[in-house]
């Protein structure tokens, strides 16, 4: 699937994904001779080299140019959101760089093409399933969450909103209003609430999620086989961990302050 | 972002791989501060001169710009180099160091940029006006002329400003745009009047509100007392720019009223000058941080004249431009008996760590580079009070 960023410095290079989650420094970084991060997280040379964004001292431009004069340069760069320091190093240096991209979708070791004319990221070997993923909100004001079970082919064994695929050719709120009634026996109109897509990376699957809020009023929830059980829950004990579908709890509080902001 | 179509044809390699490399770095780094056009500038100064900060990378980088053809187009100064070029062994250089820093020049004069290594061109060797578009990297220098002298510039990195300079035109955005210049804080300032308690202003400022564009009130800096309290507040915040009421020319171009106030008096100068101070004796007193000015030649040297230097065991350092020692012949005489009258380096950008380990300054802005770029503890006084300890 392709990733859609912003190009920094022009050129297209193919290599494997080296990433750091922090923000990095060349300068005490990375040794220009050889390559190696000096954390020992392993050695830039060749591979496409993630990371949040540069930081420190200037001079970071000039040991990217120096990696580069060794042979030892990274075949591109990859940033949340790119800054003077390296801008400049993969500039000078001719390291085709693209920023704007949602790092967590990239994984070590993934085989990618970053096109920094074009501004995209294409991660082989992946493929992108659109889904659609409600909040229910009861009276109360809880959220319903399901618990998924073992053996479910998407993160199992986590508790999760009303998720499911998006039928070829179907509407994507008429999907949501349909998996909404397939797994729980609700019923629910116009969405109260709903926010741009956001992506999550499982394996070789990269979920393309559209996020809705719908109000249950006093229904009460069936369960299809789908999910073992299920529980209302107050909107500040949803967790942020393991648990819980990844961004969840963002997606649910976002939502809700659109609702509040609306009242 | 847009481009004439000049500019688009530069892109496209029209004028050569230099051009198009200069034109590249110049669109990237306006596409990541959301500039919608190029902008033409009168000046450049760059940094990235002293071999000591920017290594073998650096140099490789200078040397194949400068074998592709590149070459500026406006007017362009250079920041202060790691050694006096004909003194460099009075400064204990090492040979090794001395030949790559001599090519560093030689590079940069290829290319047509001035070989004075200062950084207070604006003193002399480059002054722009009022409003003119300008692309400066030192940050003590682009904030005095963004401040004192209303031209206008962003914090460009070294290779930006060359890149600047090759094309004659920067990104427009940041402080290129008039609504961007505005005043963020309000500082009511304290000070005694001294060029040393403006250097300690120009640190609590930075120290008590970051970054953002202060508006002094309480303060009629001079030129001397504006070059080291800019120098001061780019080290210890991150200040480009900044307006003092009655004195800096964009000052009462805008509304005030309702920005936060903050004082900086006696105490947060004090508190200031504790936290620079971090050695007891010195070993090097190292005066010229930014460059001296003619002034303060002359006041030093009126200082010394008919005194003796009585403490060998400290060397002394006097650094400025090489167009100033030059038109202050019977200043250095006097100052020489003390010590070197250095042009166009510093201590900072000097490699003097593994030579000295506790230095004396005057300056807040090498108070807070000793200790991180050359392994230094500091002592920071008054010049007249640094001098005590030869007299």
């Amino acid at each position: 699937m392709i990733l859609r960023g912003r190009a920094i410095s022009p050129g297209k290079a193919e290599g494997r994904v080296l990433k750091l989650n922090g923000t990095f420094s060349f300068l005490g970084g990375v040794n220009a001779s050889t390559g190696d991060l000096n954390t020992g997280e392993g050695n830039v040379a060749g591979k496409v080299f993630v990371f949040s964004g540069g930081k420190g001292s200037t001079v970071g431009s000039f040991v990217m140019y120096d990696l580069m004069v060794h042979g030892k340069a990274p075949a591109a760069v990859v940033n949340r959101a790119a800054e003077t320091i390296v801008t400049t190093g993969a500039v000078i240096s001719s390291i085709p760089m693209v920023d704007r991209i949602d790092i967590d979708l990239l994984f070590n070791g993934d085989e990618v093409t970053v096109n920094g004319d074009e501004g995209t990221v294409e991660i082989k070997g992946t493929r992108m399933i659109r889904v659609v993923s409600s909040a229910l909100l009861n009276e109360s004001g809880r959220i319903l969450l399901l618990q998924r079970p073992d053996n479910a082919r998407s993160f199992p064994g986590t508790r999760s909103l009303v998720a499911g695929k998006i039928e070829a050719g179907e509407d994507i709120e008429s999907a949501a209003v349909r998996e909404i009634f397939e797994e729980t026996q609700i019923h629910v109109s116009k969405p109260a609430a709903s926010m741009p897509p956001i992506y999550v990376r499982e394996g070789d699957i990269v979920w393309e999620v559209y996020p809705f809020l719908f109000r249950a009023g006093d229904q009460e929830p069936i369960l299809n086989k789908e999910n073992v059980s299920c529980g209302w829950v107050a909107p500040d004990e949803i967790k942020n961990d393991r648990s819980v579908v990844p961004q969840t709890n963002d997606v649910v509080k976002k939502m809700l302050r659109s609702i509040a902001g609306q009242q | 972002m847009y481009l004439t179509r000049d500019e688009e044809l530069i892109l496209a390699g029209e004028e050569g791989e230099s051009s198009r490399k200069a034109m590249e770095l110049v669109v990237a780094l306006g596409k990541i501060y959301g500039a919608e056009d190029l902008i033409e500038i009168t000046s450049a100064h760059l940094s990235g001169a002293s071999y000591k900060t920017i290594g073998d990378g650096g140099l490789k980088y200078l040397e194949d710009m400068a074998e592709g053809g590149a070459k500026v187009s406006v007017p362009s100064t250079l920041n202060p180099i790691g050694m006096d070029r004909e003194r460099w062994r009075e400064m204990h250089i090492p040979q090794a160091f001395a030949e790559k820093q001599l090519r560093i020049i030689e590079l940069y004069k290829s290319m047509g940029v001035s070989p004075t290594c200062s950084c207070t061109p604006y003193l002399g060797d480059n002054v722009p006006s009022l409003g003119d578009h300008v692309a400066w990297a030192e940050s003590s220098a682009l904030s005095f002329v963004n401040s004192y002298i209303g031209a206008r510039t962003n914090r460009e990195g070294g290779p930006g400003a060359l890149a600047a300079a090759i094309l004659g035109r920067t990104a427009n955005y940041g402080l290129h745009i008039d609504e961007n210049r505005r005043p963020t804080v309000i500082i009511e300032a304290e000070t005694d009047g001294s060029v040393f308690s403006y250097s300690m202003l120009g640190q609590a400022v930075g120290m008590a509100v970051g970054g953002g564009i202060p508006y002094f009130r309480g303060v009629e800096p001079t030129v001397d007392d504006a070059k080291t309290m800019s120098a001061a507040m780019a080290a210890s915040g991150s200040v480009a720019l900044y307006h003092v009421e009655g004195v800096t020319p964009e000052a009462g171009n805008f509304d005030i009223s309702g920005l936060e106030k903050v004082s900086v008096g006696a105490k947060e100068l004090r508190e200031a000058y504790d936290k620079l101070n971090t050695a007891d004796d010195i070993q090097l007193i190292a005066l010229g941080c930014p460059h001296l000015s003619r002034k303060e030649m002359k006041d030093i040297a009126t200082f010394l004249k008919g005194k003796k230097k009585k403490n060998k065991d400290v060397e002394i350092w006097f650094c400025t431009s090489s167009k100033i020692r030059a038109e202050c012949a019977d200043e250095v005489k006097i100052m020489e008996e003390f010590g070197p009258v250095l042009a166009d380096t510093c201590m900072v950008v000097a490699p003097i760590e593994g030579i000295f380990k506790r230095t004396g300054t005057n300056s807040a802005k090498a108070g807070n580079y000793l200790p991180t770029l050359c392994s230094q503890d500091v002592v920071c006084r008054d010049i007249l009070k640094l001098m005590e300890v030869v007299l």
